[in-house]
């Protein structure tokens, strides 16, 4: 039983890091007011990149992870110049990006001969002298890289969201962007800023996915995780450390259901295969109900900044 | 939260280029814009994304001077190939308008592929069920699968009504719901008995959506007679004109006197409608069973086909053809190039992504202002 | 000859076929409160706005201290002490005081020092200018003068010794008023120069030491400010006689009409801001509602429109019956409308229409066609007797965009649709904020003839010259409440004091 507890705990981390980063990288571009529906596509194609990374040069973790990155700020400069510079509806633009990159790593996917073919990925890296403590030491200090970074990565964003000029900034775009804009801050400065950032971390999810979970390349393997992140954001209220938690409990959820089907008990395969997203629609569903606790939903998401000069 | 509701045009000034000493660019809202004009721009912008495709197919392998001779005129020269573009066109259609509907109460209805697979379910339960006499069979296996398709649009309509629920994410969730359902069912208690492959039986002939004569299927027909009525509730009816204020400035509609509720409820509950009788359409017409997989890429095209018809029906009429003629020519440059089929898809967004971008130069007009003394 | 601190000449600035600036010119001195003064359109915020770096203009000249300067956006204007204060406040809500302002300083030091020096600096301000705001508050706890406080720091903080006032006292009571002109005087007195914008004559004489008027995006005359007669200074603002619509005997006050008990409302934040508010208005008046915005003006109006649920209490209309729980279409039915205060939220749908904007409210009644089809051809022709009769104009085409329509001519088009069914209560919020005088008087006018036709007229509005001047009864409402009601003509000293002493 402890065994099994252990296991599930080890893997849920493993599962609730896409949703931890990606949810992260929502965060800072919604902050700064840019709604972004594009965190499926940029997954995929940090999943890509990062596995493509590995079939090519090898099976480096650091040159894939940032190459993923890379990819994914890549294809969000599109994104930014579509929603910022020419004021496009931001949902379209978000489902747009989606499904242009849903065909583009299909297609290059398949072309280039990187489908279904596993790499190495991440191996794990035990800190010792900590791994060797019973149970809590296989579970949380034998891990790979990116677990391990994720916990900073929180850190460092919260700081700069919350401690710094710039995050002031960021926040401000996003809560009143006309209040700002007479103090002479640019506007669609700091919305590319975050939306580029916050996609390179949205690629790290994906990348993650494909070279740390699954270690290979599969079709639109992301499966919806994007979108369960963006129900994930409005969960935690636009508040990082509580994305994080939401994030633990899809990881959670996630590992749950393969492991109660190996230990022998009969459960309808598919319906297990729904549980996700039913997870995701019952967690909105409580969000709704529950007025309780403010929200840090800024002010101004989702509608284009443009300099009114009244007639 | 998630929507942009119309806003009054106002002037706009461009905070990017920062010329001290010469200008700066400045955006300006256009008053009014010719016809021809528009038209222009739009047309030009769709150009520029089929030259962007064009280039992605060359840069795949794809013959320049094949690009157009074969696949394109082909399908308007060869019979076979013009009658499956046509047969092709129905269930566009029904997406298109499903679509087109639920856009003009500005709810985002991406849930199309759940409700035609839902619309696929209904029809096949009454087929695997045998009910009711051969000679209805088929008219009651289009009642089941609008049903199916309108209880389920309804989910998500219910929590955005009652709970404020975006139905972005909802609709989507409730896809990959629907297709675990559908797969639960194909591999299990529809699992075909012949072959043993996740399809359902085949559909007997009084299953199956007749051709009429010349080849034309009755598909085509239904979904030309749904584009008269589409067109006439929009444009004709009463209704059509409360959903123009409901679009354009739902509370407004609210305060004075539309009931917005409703017309919202309908305009929804109709979209999942149509999106079913699609998935009835490609089970009954053209595969001949429920099949895994027969909704991909449909979600988006629907999206794509209303988008680019500006919600209109009868351009959707057009748009939809458009499609088809892109989904035949993707079908040839799989069997010819290997090329995958997810080509298609690149190519549809490249499109909405230009026609997108065409707003922003009809809307604003950019300036260079001169710094004179 | 002293050198101005602050002088524009010659500025022109068109937006598309819009001359908002046509050569206007202004100059202030350093110790000296200027009032700009115009009425709403003449191009009084467009001109300062030049003057804070937001617009830039097509051609003139800036100078400060007399060297010519160029502005090249807010910061430009900031390095050149130049400060403005918004007739709409530029602050983020959910930030405090502090942060606020930390956001236009331009150190880069680190944040948690620079947090705490600007607080200190506010903390000494605020005490120079005997101020209540402080740094820790946020921004939505603050009450509305005081959110002017944190502005008026937040522009001296950051160094402004041109301070640009746009119509501050909008949003202030005449108390709150009196208080913010002895801080404006102690700041000049200081070595400021002070620019005061309005488009109300009485400020003039109270506030300012010199007035230049504007009128069409000109600068049409700069004198003294206390020495010139107001019919004077009116003649200039509108360049003509103006004949105030000359109110007749009023027409016999008919029975109840409008019943309002005791009705309680929440805005969307959960913050119950209409608080048992009880009123009656008869057939044949018009009943004021007078007081500072943010009392519950808003929610009772959406109230009574059928737009926003309330929470207790009742709304009935004579003859009619209860319409507490019911929505617009029951209003509507029972011969009530409305026009909204933000005419693009509420009343007009700016994407669409003339024709359609203007015959919306009748269609479901089936006015114009059935069901199955809606009859264009009568829509059209209705409209353009509407037009016509209540002189919109700028209507090139019945089929243009509603948008386009300049202020006062959508808000006739408003009028129109919502008058001309010649209902039995109307309730107006604010229906001449923004207008220019012109607009204005139609406006007003239209009410007035409403009301002698035997309507029961509810104005709310936070303009009390406006309430003044068309009431009848008025009712001052404070904290959610009627708390003092008046009959014409009333005295606006007791006025001002039923809004304070019930702050």
């Amino acid at each position: 039983m402890l065994d099994f507890l252990a296991n599930w705990v080890a893997n849920s981390l493993g599962m609730a890091t896409p949703y931890a980063l990606a949810a992260l990288g929502l965060i800072i571009g919604e902050r700064a007011g840019v709604l972004s529906l594009t965190a499926e596509g940029l997954m995929l194609v940090g999943a890509l990149a990062a596995t493509a990374a590995s079939l090519v040069v090898g099976d480096y973790p650091i040159p894939a992870l940032l190459i993923a990155m890379l990819c994914a700020s890549a294809v969000s400069l599109l994104f930014a110049l579509l929603v910022i510079v020419l004021r496009v509806n931001q949902v379209i633009a978000g489902l747009a990006i989606v499904f242009f990159c849903q065909g583009l790593t299909d297609l290059i996917g398949t072309m280039a001969n990187w489908t279904n073919r596993p790499v190495g990925g991440l191996a794990k890296l035990p800190i010792w002298p900590l791994s060797d403590i019973p149970i809590v030491g296989h579970v949380f200090f034998t891990q790979d890289i990116v677990i391990y970074l994720t916990l900073p990565i929180f850190v460092l964003v919260q700081f700069v969201l919350t401690r710094s000029h710039f995050g002031l900034r960021l926040r401000s775009v996003g809560e009143n962007p006309e209040a700002v804009d007479a103090a002479g801050i640019s506007v669609p400065l700091y919305r590319f800023i975050a939306v580029v950032s916050g996609s390179a971390l949205i690629g790290l999810a994906g990348a993650y996915l494909s070279i740390g979970v699954v270690r290979m390349w599969v079709q639109d393997m992301t499966g919806g995780r994007g979108w369960i992140a963006i129900a994930l954001v409005i969960f935690a209220r636009w508040r990082p450390w509580w994305a994080l938690g939401g994030a633990l409990l899809f990881g959670g959820v996630e590992a749950l259901v393969p492991r109660i089907a190996a230990t022998g008990v009969r459960l309808p395969q598919y319906f297990m295969l729904m549980t996700p997203y039913v997870a995701t629609l019952g967690v909105m569903i409580w969000v709704a109900l529950d007025k309780r606790t403010g929200s840090d939903e800024p002010g101004a998401l989702g509608l284009p900044h443009v300099r009114e000069e009244r007639r | 939260m998630l929507d942009n509701t119309a806003l009054p045009p106002r002037s706009a000034k461009s905070p990017t280029a920062r010329g001290p000493h010469l200008g700066r660019l400045t955006l300006e809202v256009r008053q009014h814009m010719p016809i021809w004009q528009h038209a222009a721009i739009l047309i030009s912008l769709i150009g520029l994304g089929l030259a962007i495709s064009a280039a992605i197919l060359i840069f795949a392998g794809v013959e320049p001077s094949e690009l157009f001779q074969e696949i394109i005129l082909d399908n308007f020269l060869v019979r076979e190939n013009f009658l499956a573009v046509l047969r092709q066109t129905a269930p566009l259609l029904f997406v298109g308008l499903a679509a087109a509907l639920a856009f003009r109460v500005r709810f985002w209805n991406l849930g199309i592929e759940g409700q035609m697979i839902w619309g696929g379910i209904g029809a096949t339960a009454v087929s695997v069920n045998h009910i009711g006499p051969e000679s209805v069979r088929l008219p009651l296996m289009l009642v089941s699968a609008v049903i199916a398709g309108m209880a389920w649009a309804s989910i998500a309509l219910i929590l955005k009504l009652r709970l404020r629920i975006s139905e972005i994410i909802s609709t989507l969730l409730l896809n990959y719901i629907a297709g675990d359902y559908m797969l639960h069912l194909l591999y299990g208690a529809w699992l075909d008995p012949v072959d043993s492959f996740p399809h359902s039986a085949q559909f007997a002939s009084y299953e199956r959506l007749p051709d009429l004569s010349w080849g034309i299927s009755t598909a085509l027909l239904l979904a030309l007679v749904v584009v008269g009525i589409t067109w006439w509730l929009l444009r004709v009816s009463r209704v059509g004109l409360y959903m123009k204020f409901v679009h354009a400035n739902a509370r407004m509609a609210h305060a004075v006197g539309i009931p917005v509720v409703g017309v919202t409820i309908g305009a929804v509950l109709l979209s999942g409608a149509l999106a079913a009788a699609g998935g009835f359409v490609i089970a009954t017409g053209l595969e001949g069973r429920l099949t895994q997989g027969f909704f991909r890429g449909y979600g988006f095209s629907g999206i794509l086909i209303a988008f680019l018809a500006q919600n209109d029906p009868l351009v959707v009429a057009g748009v939809a053809f458009l499609v088809a003629l892109l989904f035949d020519t993707g079908r040839s440059l799989q069997v010819f190039y290997q090329i995958p089929f997810a080509m298609v898809q690149l190519i549809q967004a490249v499109i909405v992504t230009t026609v997108a971008a065409s707003e922003f130069f009809i809307r604003y007009r950019v300036h260079w202002v001169r710094r004179s003394a | 000859m002293v050198v101005p601190a602050l002088a524009l000449y010659r500025v022109r600035k068109a937006f598309g076929a819009f001359q908002a600036l046509d050569g206007a010119d202004f100059a202030v001195q350093r110790g000296e409160i200027h009032a700009l003064l115009g009425e709403n359109g003449a191009g009084k915020s467009s001109l300062m706005n030049v003057a804070a770096g937001l617009y830039t203009p097509d051609s003139g000249r800036i100078e400060v201290d007399g060297a010519e300067v160029e502005l090249s956006g807010p910061r430009a204007a900031r390095a050149h002490r130049i400060g403005m204060v918004h007739q709409h406040f530029k602050l983020v809500k959910r930030f405090t005081v502090a942060e606020n302002i930390l956001l236009t300083s331009s150190s880069r030091r680190a944040f948690k020092s620079d947090l705490r020096a600007v607080e200190k600096k506010i903390q000494h301000q605020a005490e120079i200018l005997n101020f209540s705001v402080q740094p820790r508050n946020r921004i939505d706890a603050l009450s509305v003068a005081e959110q002017q406080q944190a502005e008026i720091l937040k522009v001296l903080i950051g160094g402004a010794e041109i301070l640009i006032l746009d119509e501050p006292t909008a949003v202030l009571t005449d108390q709150e008023a009196r208080r913010f002109l002895t801080t404006v005087r102690a700041l000049a007195a200081n070595g400021a120069a002070v620019v005061f914008v309005t488009h109300k004559l009485g400020e003039v004489r109270d506030f300012a030491d010199r007035v230049t008027v504007m009128r069409n995006g000109r600068s049409v005359a700069t004198t003294d400010a206390r020495a010139t007669p107001t019919s004077e200074l009116t003649r200039l603002v509108i360049g003509a006689e103006v004949t105030q619509p000359s109110r007749l005997a009023k027409v016999d006050v008919g029975l109840g009409r409008l019943y309002v008990a005791d009705l309680r409302c929440a805005r969307e934040d959960g913050h119950v801001s209409l608080d048992g508010a009880s009123f009656v208005v008869n057939a044949g008046e018009v009943y004021g509602i007078a007081g500072v915005s943010g009392n519950g003006q808003t929610e009772l109006a959406e109230a009574l429109m059928g737009v926003r649920p309330a929470l207790g209490g009742s709304i009935e209309v004579a003859g009619v019956g209860s319409l507490t729980a019911t929505g617009p279409q029951r209003q509507r039915a029972a011969g009530m409308c409305a026009i909204p205060a933000d005419r693009y939220a509420y009343g007009l749908a700016g994407e669409l229409s003339v024709v359609e904007n203007y015959t919306i409210g009748q269609v479901r009644s089936g006015r114009f066609g059935s069901w199955f089809r809606v009859d264009a051809g009568a829509m059209r022709a209705e409209t353009l007797k509407a037009i016509q009769e209540f002189d919109v104009q700028g209507v090139r085409s019945l089929r243009q965009k509603s948008a386009l329509l300049s202020g006062g001519n959508a808000q006739k088009l408003l009028l129109a649709r919502e008058l001309g069914q010649c209902p039995r209560v109307i309730v107006a919020h604010s229906p001449s904020r923004g207008l220019d005088v012109r607009a204005c008087t139609a406006v007003h006018e239209r009410l007035l003839t409403a009301r002698d036709a035997g309507a029961a007229v509810l104005l709310i509005s936070e303009d009390l010259d406006e309430i003044l001047s068309l009431s009848d009864r008025i009712g001052v409402i404070a904290r959610g409440r009627i708390v003092a009601e008046f009959k014409a003509p009333a005295d606006r000293q007791l006025i001002g004091n039923a809004m304070v002493n019930n702050a």
